[in-house]
């Protein structure tokens, strides 16, 4: 049962400030994902939380507990590093242990619980092997098994999966996911991995150059995003994003696009630039759209389930994603309910 | 181009024959074999030869017989009815034949039609060369210094130029210099006062350097590049510069003639390398594991101990195996500093020795075999944890 609190924390590296003024109330025992680009300050967050990174200002709270000053051995978190961070010289029983044994704690305590969190990864029988004996899932998996024998009130994972190939990373998110079941606690999880975002999280927080764009849930971030930045960075390919420029704004809630006149409900449009964003997935090749365009095919990738289409039109480039069965047409069809309206700063229009 | 690559081949190989029967020829010599002459022609035809018949023969024959063949061809041929030479030097020329035609299996007609395979052949035999040369430069003094001490001072004054050793003698007059510097020269009590310097050195230096390397190659503090570059600087300084001043100072202090005056004096010399070596190493721990340790509530020393000082033991004993051969063969500040035979270290016992016109020269040697000895042992039972690769593991790789 653990809840953390961010209130006005800032972060510089000399005069590069990575952290502006980030605030964030997390819930009970949730899995929070961060993610973003890289360089805008998600792992540098996680390890102020950590401990190994000072908090320029603000205040971090675990439990409503004010932690800034606290040593990073008593903030009562765990880490899980990309790298894995085992110690060489110690066999998998010896790494798992080796918190425990500092804290003197007794000997079959230790061991009840090594064993435990052995047998909850999976990994009873490697125990008294050395870690360069390990594959590199075997050796993540060790790495969340000494963090959860130091029963942490937070998990923090560092990118755990990106030096996986893409097989065991697919196989390990799952893990994760499901230990995240098991030991109900609080895990908060670094990564620029959009697929592990959307697929782990119960919230996830995108950031960018050390701003929130967007706090939700994995359904919130793909289906109303705030800005152009979080529509664009969830979704493979990334949503298309069209310019509209003055003289195509009909009327207040009527744009022209494509020869065709869109009319939005409840939608008050200033007459300026405003950018109209649809996702790959949401361009349809059957003709029972509300409105139709004739592109100009420029590419054509086939992925074997789908197909990505790159299409030119107008002075726009898109792309669309149609299963690889269907022929493309010679016209490609959207639906009103489909399209994003962002203003010309690029945050969203709503109705 | 595949008859030029066969002649080069031959060639080559021959030289190669010639100069390894050359040597053993010139040690048999000194062992006092007499030798009229060396019949370099002989050699170089039957080396030409045997280069040829192993190309022709190439694999109609298992490798093994066909080495024993040719051997026992050269050695009848040179040994028997050129000039007859007694037994152990025929079973030595035998040896080098199976050596050389074993290292000259592996090419045949085949490989000899690749074009470069000239280059292949010339860089193989000079890497063969380098390494029988360089061995032979630095074993050969070593060589000399074993043989003089195990002579009697007779058979010495009698042909100096003898390389040979007498194994007929009694054991005890074998080794009588070996017996004499240790009971009427006390090299035990040198030996005791070299090895307490030394191990001292290693102590201390290891002591100081460990903590001075952590903190240069991660602590951030005010100066820290300056100091890390710095460290090097007192190599600029010759040893016999400083030792002018360092005499006038610890005659003031009362340190000379004293074990711990020598400690002061090497821990300084030896701590700089010994702190590059080791903070080149701590960088390349990755920080995450003491992150991980910190993570792991472990103090700065815990760190220091549990983690960085066991993943560093193959840099650690590179270092203390450095600072102990330094140590041990210091002369310079040895010389200096002591004049009480009391307090000699082995080098500077030497040295009083050759300086007395009266010591024997077997002594000496035998006392420089003293010398040697123990960091020759010490080097080859370090050799192992001189590899490094303890790191493997703990990060992606």
């Amino acid at each position: 049962m653990a809840n953390i609190k961010f209130t006005g924390v800032y972060k510089s590296f000399g005069s590069n400030e990575i952290i502006k003024d980030f605030n964030l109330k997390g819930k009970e025992d949730e899995f929070l994902v961060l993610v973003g680009p890289s360089g805008c300050g998600k792992s540098t967050l996680l390890r102020m939380i950590a401990g190994l990174e000072k908090i320029d200002e603000g205040e971090i709270f675990i439990n409503d507990k004010k932690i800034n000053d606290l040593h990073p051995s008593k903030r009562q978190t765990a880490m899980v590093f990309q790298s894995y961070a085992l110690y060489p010289h110690m066999n998998v029983f010896e790494n798992m242990s080796f918190g425990l044994k500092i804290e003197k704690r007794p000997k079959e305590e230790i061991n009840s619980k090594v064993l435990q969190a052995a047998k909850i990864l999976k990994i009873e029988e490697l125990l008294e092997r050395k870690p360069k004996q390990l594959s590199g899932g075997q050796r993540q998996r060790v790495a969340i098994g000494r963090a959860i024998t130091r029963n942490p009130k937070i998990f923090l994972f560092d990118e755990p999966l990106s030096n996986l190939d893409a097989a065991l990373r697919a196989e390990m998110r799952v893990e994760i996911s499901k230990l995240h079941n098991q030991i109900k606690t609080n895990m908060i999880y670094v990564t620029h991995d959009q697929v592990e975002a959307m697929t782990l999280a119960d919230r996830i927080v995108i950031l960018n150059q050390g701003n929130i764009e967007q706090v939700g849930t994995p359904e919130e971030i793909y289906n109303d995003p705030d800005n152009i930045f979080v529509a664009q960075f969830i979704g493979t390919p990334k949503m298309n994003i069209l310019e509209i420029n003055e003289e195509d704004i009909i009327s207040e809630n009527t744009i022209k696009l494509f020869d065709n006149d869109i009319k939005f409900d409840n939608l008050k449009l200033k007459k300026s630039k405003l950018f109209i964003g649809i996702r790959p997935e949401h361009l349809k090749t059957n003709l029972k759209t509300n409105f139709t365009f004739k592109p100009e095919i420029e590419l054509i990738e086939n992925l074997g389930n789908e197909k990505i289409i790159y299409i030119k039109k107008d002075k726009h480039q898109l792309s669309a994603k149609i299963p690889s069965n269907i022929n493309i047409q010679n016209s490609i069809g959207f639906d009103l309910e489909n399209l994003f309206v962002f203003d010309q700063n690029g945050e969203r229009t709503r109705s | 181009m595949r008859t030029k690559n066969i002649i080069i081949f031959s060639l080559i190989s021959t030289f190669f024959l010639m100069f390894l029967i050359s040597i053993w020829k010139i040690l048999a010599t000194l062992q006092g074999l007499k030798i009229q002459n060396f019949n370099l022609q002989i050699i170089f035809i039957l080396g030409f030869l045997i280069s040829l018949a192993h190309l022709t023969i190439s694999n109609k024959i298992r490798n093994f017989y066909k080495s024993i063949i040719f051997s026992l061809i050269f050695v009848i041929c040179d040994g028997y009815l050129i000039q007859k030479l007694p037994l152990w030097y025929n079973i030595g020329v035998f040896l080098i034949l199976f050596f050389f035609v074993n290292q000259i299996k592996k090419y045949n007609f085949n490989n000899l039609k690749e074009e470069h395979s000239t280059q292949v052949i010339f860089f193989d035999f000079l890497t063969l060369f380098g390494i029988l040369f360089f061995s032979f430069v630095i074993l050969f003094p070593f060589y000399m210094m074993l043989v003089t001490s195990f002579k009697t001072q007779m058979a010495l004054l009698v042909n100096p130029l003898d390389f040979s050793i007498n194994f007929s003698q009694d054991i005890k007059d074998l080794f009588k210099s070996y017996f004499v510097i240790f009971k009427s020269y006390k090299f035990g009590k040198y030996i005791l006062t070299s090895t307490i310097v030394s191990l001292g050195t290693v102590i201390v230096t290891l002591l100081f350097a460990i903590p001075a390397a952590y903190a240069i190659a991660r602590l951030n503090f005010f100066g820290r590049t300056f100091l890390s570059t710095s460290i090097l600087i007192i190599y600029m300084f010759p040893a016999i510069v400083l030792v002018i001043p360092l005499y006038t100072v610890f005659s003031q202090l009362g340190l000379r003639n004293s074990i711990e005056g020598l400690l002061i004096v090497y821990t300084a010399t030896t701590l700089p390398v010994a702190i590059y070596m080791l903070q080149g190493y701590f960088k390349s721990i990755p920080k995450e594991l003491e992150e991980a340790a910190i993570l792991d509530k472990l103090s700065w020393f815990g760190i220091i101990f549990k983690i960085i000082i066991p993943l560093s033991i193959p840099a650690i004993s590179s270092v203390a195996l450095y600072v102990f051969m330094i140590a041990w063969n210091e002369f310079l500040f040895s010389l200096m500093f002591l004049d009480n035979p009391n307090s000699f270290t082995l080098s500077r016992a030497i040295q009083y020795l050759s300086g007395d016109a009266e010591t024997p020269r077997q002594y000496l040697m035998a006392g420089s075999v003293v010398v040697t000895l123990p960091v020759l042992l010490i080097f080859v039972y370090f050799e192992k944890y001189l590899v490094s690769g303890l790191t493997a593991g703990s990060v992606k790789g």
